[in-house]
């Protein structure tokens, strides 16, 4: 067989072995597919569709965004309420008598902030955590002790024995 | 309902498999057996001879796709398998070489038979090293490990707290009990959303108003004067008392803070935080009374019944094979968000124009993908083979050995750059379907899809629990990073409200769609059905008879 051009001719037979290449895994996924077909493996699909359709609908309609702030006027039992809750109840550490609303403030000093007295039940807390090793898709084996919580505090409050494998985010 | 047995369909032979089948027994598949050859991937090929090249036996060709004759044994190609069935009678499957799968030549289409795929198993349990325990599990009962799914914990209506709730006029038994709205102490937003979810799984809902944690007891028997599980109690009172006016959930908040004071600040914290925080407290209390240290896979606290799941891990050498899998306990999964069908404008943070939505939105189920996907390790990260006895190039793999009576799914919306050493938030929208079918993600499917998806039952498939959920509730998260706001969308008796603080409201299940989840409930479903049928018969009546539904408010409008 003649060969005029040498280029030319490689070219001809990487485009001849890419196509094998590539038949071959076309095959090869057409083959598990119709496997998975087969044996009905997949048989969700219809029920997929319609949910991706109902959520694609929802996000379509204006209605249904940015609504998280919207101004309520009454709930569904006819109630209303101030943006900070008035309801007044006696602090359970003081016994001053104190807004809903402001309790958590108030109960944080009334308590003494990150306070360290009841080390004895963190650390039971913290051995209870290590044991729900929630694994990490990313490939560790141990529970990394990440503590990358930000606050808009003071950032000595956040756990240093705490040890949590997720992100966190306030 | 919930019953899908056998897990897969065995499909109908053709009439020439079935002739075949016939005429041989099973000694047509026997002499395959030496044949086969898997891949340490766990791909069988069929390899006759290791060093000869198959060639089609009328062209010569080596390329396409080649079959072999399971008659005679002769190969042939993709355009010559015909030829060689029309000259010789009765051959007429045979077996495509590259992947193991009957051909029948007559059909020109790939057929099944469970016989051998049976023996093609069989090869690749030998041919894989470490042998039968090498990512397979023993096919009997684990009897002894399995957990009771079903652990009892109906709603106990004769100790059921709402018959000695009070009567209050404004109880306006239209709405489901237990639908309260939460005040805001103070930046604790996070909290009320957690506790909206978990005051209506059905799991906690049943073991609280049943009286499983009796305050009475409980104090006289510890001494001690602060227990979680009394607070949570208390706040299953008052959520379920029929009084609809907000409730402040201040004795739990000083409770969680004497629990868990390295979160107790002022400050908006993380919902999903918070959560294992409580079930940690939970289990703490709770295996203190009991006296119990199981293990947290076998543990029956009512946080874990409830939540506990089990976790597998498969590391396998990419040299040889040989896998290792070790098991996890687990309450909740954590989703990386599957950022793959985005298009580029996406992933720079633009918003999504609608015409991008049927090709690129992230979906739950692409998380799920995403999380029990095969994952090779970076060659930095070697681990010992026990096989090859050298450190080698791994792939590990996710599954879910046991599902939860209720799946929480937890959503990570925090992105790290080390680079720039800042976190950002994540706003991109995540599809979440209201039927969720668990199948795909258990171990038993993804050991099965690893060797091929053979027709074999390889484990103990996960007859045990139901591997269909419901969406329970939905905490959604808007804002920024540090300075944003939870709000928890319940699902009660196929209508949908929204819990936000002290605010409760009706919503369309649109809202819901199109919210920005941040973890989602999912309920098993026959739990999930029948908890939605405890809410219509237990009902507080004038003469205090649980089994009268309220005249007109039997059925709500939607």
């Amino acid at each position: 067989m003649s060969v005029p051009n040498p280029n030319e001719d490689n070219s001809e037979l990487s485009s001849h072995f890419f196509g094998d290449l590539l038949d071959s895994i076309i095959v090869d996924v057409a083959s598990e597919c119709h496997r998975v077909a087969k044996l009905g493996l997949d048989c969700n699909l219809e029920e997929e569709e319609e949910e991706m359709r109902l959520s694609a609908q929802a996000r379509a309609d204006p209605g249904n965004s940015g609504e998280t702030n919207s101004k309520y006027v009454v709930d569904i039992f006819g109630q209303t309420h101030p943006s900070v809750a008035t309801e007044i109840f006696e602090c359970i550490n003081c016994g001053r008598s104190i807004a809903a609303g402001r309790f958590a403030p108030h109960l944080e000093k009334c308590m003494g902030k990150g306070r360290k007295a009841r080390l004895k039940v963190t650390r039971s807390s913290t051995a209870a955590q290590n044991r729900y090793s929630r694994a990490c898709p990313v490939s560790t084996y141990s529970n990394s002790t990440s503590t990358n919580r930000l606050s808009n505090g003071t950032p000595g409050v956040a756990g240093e024995e705490y040890s949590n494998a997720t992100y966190e985010e306030p | 309902m919930c019953e899908r047995n056998p897990l897969y369909t065995n499909p109908k032979p053709c009439k020439h498999l079935a002739d075949f089948k016939l005429r041989n027994c099973f000694n047509g598949y026997d002499s395959l057996q030496n044949c086969l050859k898997t891949t340490p991937s766990g791909r069988t090929r069929v390899d006759k001879h290791n060093t000869k090249i198959p060639r089609c036996s009328f062209c010569n060709g080596s390329q396409g796709r080649l079959y072999m004759c399971l008659i005679c044994s002769s190969i042939s190609c993709s355009s010559h398998i015909l030829l060689h069935t029309q000259s010789e009678k009765g051959h007429e499957v045979a077996i495509d070489m590259e992947r193991s799968e009957l051909y029948c030549c007559l059909c020109r289409d790939q057929v099944y038979d469970p016989d051998f795929d049976k023996v093609v198993v069989s090869k690749q349990v030998k041919d894989l090293p470490g042998g039968k325990s090498n990512g397979f599990e023993a096919c009997r009962g684990r009897s002894s490990k399995r957990k009771r799914i079903d652990s009892g914990i109906g709603l106990d209506l004769k100790k059921s707290k709402l018959l000695i709730s009070m009567r209050d006029r404004r109880a306006k038994s239209c709405y489901p009990l237990g639908l309260r709205g939460l005040n805001n102490l103070g930046s604790t937003c996070f909290m009320n959303s957690v506790l909206q979810a978990l005051l209506h799984a059905p799991p906690l809902r049943n073991y609280f108003l049943s009286d499983r944690h009796n305050s009475v007891q409980c104090r006289k028997r510890s001494g001690e004067k602060l227990c979680l599980l009394c607070d949570i109690d208390a706040l299953y009172s008052a959520m379920f008392s029929g009084d609809r006016a907000p409730y402040s959930p201040a004795q739990f908040l000083y409770s969680w803070w004497q629990h868990s004071s390295n979160l107790a600040s002022y400050e908006e914290q993380d919902a999903h935080e918070f959560f294992i925080s409580v079930l940690d407290g939970i289990h703490e209390k709770e295996s203190k009374m009991l006296n119990s240290s199981k293990d947290d896979g076998d543990c029956q606290c009512i946080a874990h019944r409830a939540f506990s799941g089990l976790l597998r891990s498969d590391v396998r050498c990419i040299s040889c094979g040989f896998t290792s899998t070790t098991y996890d306990p687990c309450v909740d999964i954590s989703l990386n968000l599957d950022t793959r069908n985005l298009s580029p404008s996406d992933v720079a943070n633009k918003p999504i124009k609608p015409a991008d939505e049927k090709t690129g939105v992230s979906t739950l189920s692409g998380c799920l993908n995403l999380f029990t996907r095969a994952e090779k390790l970076g060659s930095d990260q070697k681990l010992h083979c026990q096989n090859c006895q050298e450190l080698r190039d791994s792939s590990k793999q996710m599954s879910i050995r046991r599902l939860p009576l209720v799946l929480c799914l937890h959503i990570k919306r925090v992105e790290h750059s080390l680079v720039r050493k800042m976190s950002r938030k994540i706003d991109q929208y995540l599809q979440f379907p209201f039927s969720l079918d668990m199948t795909p993600y258990l171990s038993s499917s993804i050991t099965r899809n690893r060797f091929g998806n053979r027709i074999f039952a390889f484990e103990h498939e996960n007859s045990d629990g139901c591997a269909e959920y419901e969406i329970s509730s939905v905490i959604a998260h808007s804002g920024m990073l540090e300075s944003g706001h939870y709000v928890t969308y319940l699902r009660l008796k196929n209508q949908w409200y929204k819990c936000d603080d002290a605010w409760v409201s009706e919503v369309d299940e649109g809202i819901v769609r199109a919210s920005q989840c941040y973890m989602l409930f999912y309920a098993q479903k026959p739990l999930y059905y029948k908890a939605n049928e405890d809410l219509s018969c237990v009902r507080i009546s004038p003469r205090r008879d649980p089994f009268l539904s309220t005249a007109g408010c039997s059925s709500n409008a939607k």
